[in-house]
């Protein structure tokens, strides 16, 4: 087991003057520079499969979407006549086998050509079909809510954060202490029971000491003027019980689980060199154990992401909050499945994104990450 | 003395990986808690027909929306033991506003092994026994119901939907564990034991599934369900749909595992000697980590609860005529509801304890298999 | 990280300076070890898991501390530097002759507080058995050793790292400038052993202890890194620590030995006196297994029989009456011997010793013991 040699090309002990094409080559060549390129363009695959995978669920409800369509027509009194309902086929290309109707979709969503019918009527590059359940172009339903609903994901997961770490951090270095049990417990009831009847039960207490039933994210004066300052603390009340049922389950993972990594990481052997070597317990803890064991939490920031859209989704139906959950509902009970479809991939598309971050952020922390490429 | 002392040691060095985990386990007061409580809520939903007096489709009208009948010992000073009062509709006649109270002029004693709706144990053998109801008053008068938990805005029982529809929510998950089972480890183990082309795809797949969040995933696929269709087949359906996402956890546990064990001596020797592929995965490898899969499974379980509940309380779910604890749940949506019958909120405490279970004995059982504790 | 201007653990440090007894050692020792005990505190008891030791190191001496698994070396060892885990509690007495805080008994320090870490890394050090689980993977080499730097001699930056590089060259490790910038998964293990030798020894301590330092290593490395540690002494003018259960090590680096047998010191003596002349059971047992060339081929391995017990609620006994040879009955079973000194140097704890010293001890022994029988007759 000799010495690895080190490969890189000329290392001298006088630095020899480099040209700017070395440069260039020097920086691709670094480790973590490949690690950051090889990750993004794996992303490509990635989303590929999942529009594949969303198209499959596209198709999945028995008969098609224009029989849907004509069906939800019908239901409101509208009768669309045979010819109208052909043309509506030809026009979604559902008479073509399945493979030609994925691309033809895909096609329309990366890039549909200025002369088409589409891009007159609504000057967008990009088709994502029609939602009958909305009367709307499927886009326009989704962007309405896609602003909110990051920007909710994100509040929740900060807060997540915020409070989990430094609670971990407690429990994990006074072991066995009050604290310690507190956090536990809290955790396990926070992880265990379901959002959605935390939700329930939250509701009916707050009805039960405010006298008022405190649901929607948005008052009656927010929907017609926005979001400015002075309401802005009103929209931080609204917001306390979402973040308490779509955070907690969340927090108390990232609590046990920094925890248990923590406690790994104080029982092993180079902690016992650092205080060997004189170094203060605390620089010990987060200099070293720290680092390490957020290793798997940051790994871990794509679950947290689609555990957090997940839990959203039936809780805004629950609380009445303004996010895409209650519109995915509504497409579905329609089989409005474009719409549908279109919510799921964005949200699986955003997670993807959440997905390469950590991993990128994983490499800058632990080194010997970008040295083996990665082992996901 | 010594040697005594010696052997009572050798024992402990010598004892299978299985009789330690039992041994560590029963210390875990939790996990043995846990235990207990599962075997209750199990064996509840076993001999669910026997136990809950009414069936599933049995209401009354006069009863809905009411609270939990009052259990009474005392009638006129007198002791009886056990017994409740028929309810009766009073509708003032002024300002027409209708009060529902108790008729105290006749008494209703709680008998046990009461002959009440037929059923049949295991689908085959018709019986009509139930554990307990109630029969005639105390005047010979009929028509009093005895609710446990309240009935919902049909009037139907809700102690007798929420032990039948335990029938639904304990054994979904849990069926649908052991599919996610076979399904990650299979798939787990040929992407760890082959590697190379088909690691990578596999990899890619597993990190598509995981990324696209769950309960969207599942409303989505929920859609596929046709309507109208029998309970068994609905049944399947949903357990295959919360199965479909399941195994991607265990997968990536195997095929991790997979990639350190496979080049340990024991597979070269397995491999030398002519041993299967299949065998190797099965009887060599898997077994190494069957602790910590079953861990997996046992903390896998509460998703999948939580899954099917969320899911027929949306209506995607389970549907009538079946129930689950789910279903129930609908009815406990609005606040006001919920702040004038909180009695419908009772189906949460199973639900809550039931997760909170398999996650304590999943806790204890990785502790118990933890070598290093 | 989190640096805080004014040493708030500094206020206690300074009133325990105040009220700390001058200790009285040896002139020519720089470590006395005075019945240390290690109590384990576990669920299903207390371990003692070292039970009375005592020992002594000259200035630039190395000594060896041998034993089996589980003997107990390891926890005293950590002992000295206070860096056992929270479960273990030590008394006794560790008298170290330091620079900074003089003549001092070092488990009287609050092992958490400033004072014995001015003394872990800067005058008693430490290597361990595996370097490539002793450097954290996420911080280069060069980093970690200038931590040790930067700690107790200087915190400018350049000199620092200066510093820290001319340690690395000294102890033999190639290319220091590129080295300085790696991380410890792209050493090779003999590489970071001499890494961790290299971050033990920039501060120039007294003392190093060495925990089995070679047995992770293939043997050609081992030779090297003896060699080198050899050297180092020689230069650095330090005294050595060095535990091991190899004893072909043992005769090649250390001065004199310790054996040790479930948590006790059985003997200790000059290294080729413990060759030539072992006294105690255990120690002619160990000797005894070492194979020797030129031994016949169809002789058995010898080895000596049954295993180390756990030491748990052990009864007053001599530990290793269980696997003894030479053991009296009657007399072994119900009394442990003391460490006596048989020889200048050479101390032995056994019953069954023909010299003067042991022989008495066992006539006292024996009568206390009669003496408590004669009690209940």
């Amino acid at each position: 087991m000799e010495d690895n040699a080190y490969k890189s090309e000329s290392m001298h002990d006088g630095i020899p003057k480099k040209t700017l094409l070395e440069a260039v080559v020097d920086f691709f060549k670094k480790d973590l520079v490949q690690y950051i390129v090889k990750r993004i363009l794996m992303f490509i695959p990635t989303l590929l499969l999942i529009s594949i995978l969303v198209f499959f669920v596209i198709q999945l409800p028995p008969g098609d979407y224009v029989s849907a369509h004509i069906a939800a027509l019908a239901s409101e009194g509208e009768f669309v006549d045979a010819d109208y309902a052909a043309s509506l086929r030809a026009d979604y290309g559902l008479d073509l086998p399945i493979h030609e109707q994925y691309f033809k979709w895909i096609k329309d969503i990366i890039w549909t050509p200025t002369d088409s019918t589409y891009y007159r009527l609504y000057g967008s590059h990009h088709n994502w079909k029609y939602s009958f359940a909305y009367g709307r172009d499927v886009w326009d339903v989704v962007d309405d809510r896609l602003g909110l609903t990051i920007a909710v994901t994100a509040i929740i997961m900060l807060f997540q954060y915020v409070v989990s770490l430094p609670i971990a951090v407690y429990a994990s270095t006074h072991q066995y202490s009050v604290g310690d049990y507190i956090s536990s417990i809290i955790g396990f009831l926070g992880a265990a029971i379901p959002n959605f009847i935390l939700a329930i039960v939250l509701m009916y207490l707050s009805y039960k000491w405010t006298g008022n039933a405190n649901v929607g994210l948005f008052s009656q004066e927010m929907l017609q003027n926005g979001i400015h300052l002075y309401n802005f603390g009103d929209f931080l009340k609204r917001m306390i019980i979402p973040i308490i049922v779509i955070g907690t389950s969340g927090t108390c993972g990232i609590i046990r689980s920094v925890r248990a990594q923590m406690l790994d990481e104080v029982a092993r052997q180079y902690t016992l060199t650092a205080r060997a070597k004189g170094v203060p317990e605390r620089t010990i803890v987060m200099k070293y154990c720290f680092r390490a064991a957020i290793n798997p939490t940051v790994s871990g920031l794509g679950g947290v992401l689609s555990s957090l859209f997940s839990g959203s989704t039936v809780t805004a139906m629950v609380l009445n909050m303004q996010i895409q959950g209650p519109v995915l509902f509504k497409a579905l009970q329609a089989q409005d499945m474009y719409l549908a479809g279109a919510i799921v991939m964005v949200q699986a598309v955003l997670v993807v994104i959440g997905i390469l971050f950590s991993d990128i952020a994983l490499a800058f922390l632990d080194p010997r990450i970008r040295y083996s490429g990665g082992g996901r | 003395m010594w040697k005594k002392k010696q052997k009572t040691n050798e024992d402990y060095y010598l004892a299978s990986q299985w009789t330690l985990m039992g041994r560590k386990l029963k210390k875990h007061k939790l996990a043995k808690l846990s235990m207990l409580i599962l075997l209750l809520l199990y064996l509840g939903a076993l001999f669910a027909d026997f136990l809950a007096p009414y069936s599933l489709d049995e209401f009354d009208a006069l009863y809905k929306d009411s609270a939990p009948s009052k259990i009474h010992f005392v009638h006129e000073g007198e002791f009886i033991g056990p017994y409740i009062y028929k309810l009766e509709k009073n509708i003032d006649r002024t300002t027409f506003t209708v009060t529902i109270t108790e008729d105290t002029s006749e008494y209703y004693k709680i008998r046990f092994f009461v002959h009440g709706t037929e059923y049949k144990i295991l689908g085959l053998i018709p019986c009509d026994l139930h554990l307990f109801g109630v029969d005639e008053g105390s005047n010979g008068g009929t028509g009093a119901k005895i609710m446990l938990f309240g009935t919902d805005a049909l009037g139907r029982d809700i102690f007798s939907r929420v032990l039948l529809g335990s029938r639904i929510s304990l054994t979904i998950p849990f069926a649908s564990a052991v599919i996610s089972f076979f399904l990650g480890v299979t798939i787990g183990s040929i992407s760890g034991y082959f590697g190379g082309a088909i690691d990578i795809v596999i990899q890619r797949i597993i990190e598509v599934i995981g990324a696209v969040p769950q309960i969207p995933l599942w409303m989505a696929l929920s859609a596929a369900i046709p309507p109208g269709i029998s309970t068994v087949k609905m049944y399947f359906y949903i357990t295959i749909i919360l199965s479909f996402i399941n195994w991607t956890g265990m997968a990536r546990v195997v095929r991790g595992k997979f990639l350190s064990l496979k080049n340990e001596d024991y597979v070269m020797a397995a491999r030398l000697s002519g041993v299967s592929t299949w065998k190797i995965i099965w009887k060599h490898l898997v077994p190494g980590f069957m602790s910590y899969l079953i861990v997996s499974i046992t903390l896998g379980i509460p998703g999948s609860i939580v899954g099917e509940t969320s899911m027929s309380y949306l209506g995607l779910g389970i549907k009538s005529p079946a129930t689950s604890w789910g279903v129930l749940l609908q009815e406990a949506s609005s606040v006001t509801d919920v702040a004038s019958n909180p009695h419908k909120l009772i189906p949460i405490i199973f639900v809550t304890i039931t997760v909170l279970a398999f996650n304590f004995l999943g806790d204890g059982i990785r502790d118990a298999a933890d070598p290093y504790k | 990280m989190f640096h805080i201007p004014i040493p708030i653990d500094a206020i206690p440090q300074t009133l325990s300076a105040v009220c700390r007894k001058e200790v009285k050692m040896n002139t020519e020792n720089i470590l006395e070890v005075k019945d240390l005990h290690v109590d384990i505190h576990m669920t299903e008891g207390l371990l003692t898991a070292v039970r009375g030791v005592n020992f002594e190191m000259k200035k630039g001496e190395t000594l060896g501390l041998v034993g089996e698994s589980g003997c107990g070396k390891s926890l005293t060892c950590k002992a000295i530097l206070g860096i056992n885990d929270k479960k273990c509690k030590s008394s006794g007495q560790i008298l170290f002759d330091s620079e900074g805080l003089g003549k001092v008994d070092l488990l009287s320090l609050d092992q958490r507080g400033q004072e014995i870490r001015s003394i872990r890394g800067k005058e008693i050090s430490m290597i361990f058995q595996e370097p490539m689980v002793a450097f954290s993977p996420m911080y280069t080499i060069g980093n970690q050793i200038n931590e040790a730097t930067r700690l107790h001699i200087t915190k400018d930056k350049k000199k620092s790292k200066e510093i820290s590089m001319e340690v690395m060259r000294k102890v033999g490790i190639a290319n220091v400038e590129k080295r300085y910038n790696q991380y410890p998964h792209e050493f090779s293990g003999g590489m970071l052993q001499r890494a961790l030798i290299a971050m033990a020894l920039v501060c120039n301590p007294k003392m190093l202890i060495a925990d089995e330092p070679t047995t992770a290593l293939d043997v050609t490395i081992q030779a090297q890194i003896l060699e080198l540690m050899k050297e180092l002494q020689k230069d650095f003018n330090m005294a050595i620590l060095f535990i091991t259960h190899d004893l072909g090590v043992v005769a090649k680096m250390c001065d004199r030995v310790a054996v040790m047998y479930l948590g006790k010191i059985v003997e200790s003596a000059d290294a080729s006196e413990i060759y030539a002349n072992p006294q105690h059971p255990y120690t002619r047992g160990l000797i005894g297994s070492v194979h020797k060339i030129g031994s016949k081929k169809e002789e058995r391995l010898f080895s000596i029989e049954g295993t180390v017990p756990l030491a748990m609620n052990l009864p007053k006994a001599c530990g290793f009456y269980d696997r003894c040879d030479v053991r009296i009955e009657g007399l072994c079973d119900r009394a442990e011997p003391e460490l006596t000194e048989i020889a200048p140097g050479h101390k032995i704890a056994c019953f069954n010793c023909p010299h003067e010293a042991c022989r008495a001890q066992r006539a006292k022994v024996e009568a206390a013991l009669n003496g408590k029988e004669a009690d209940h007759v």
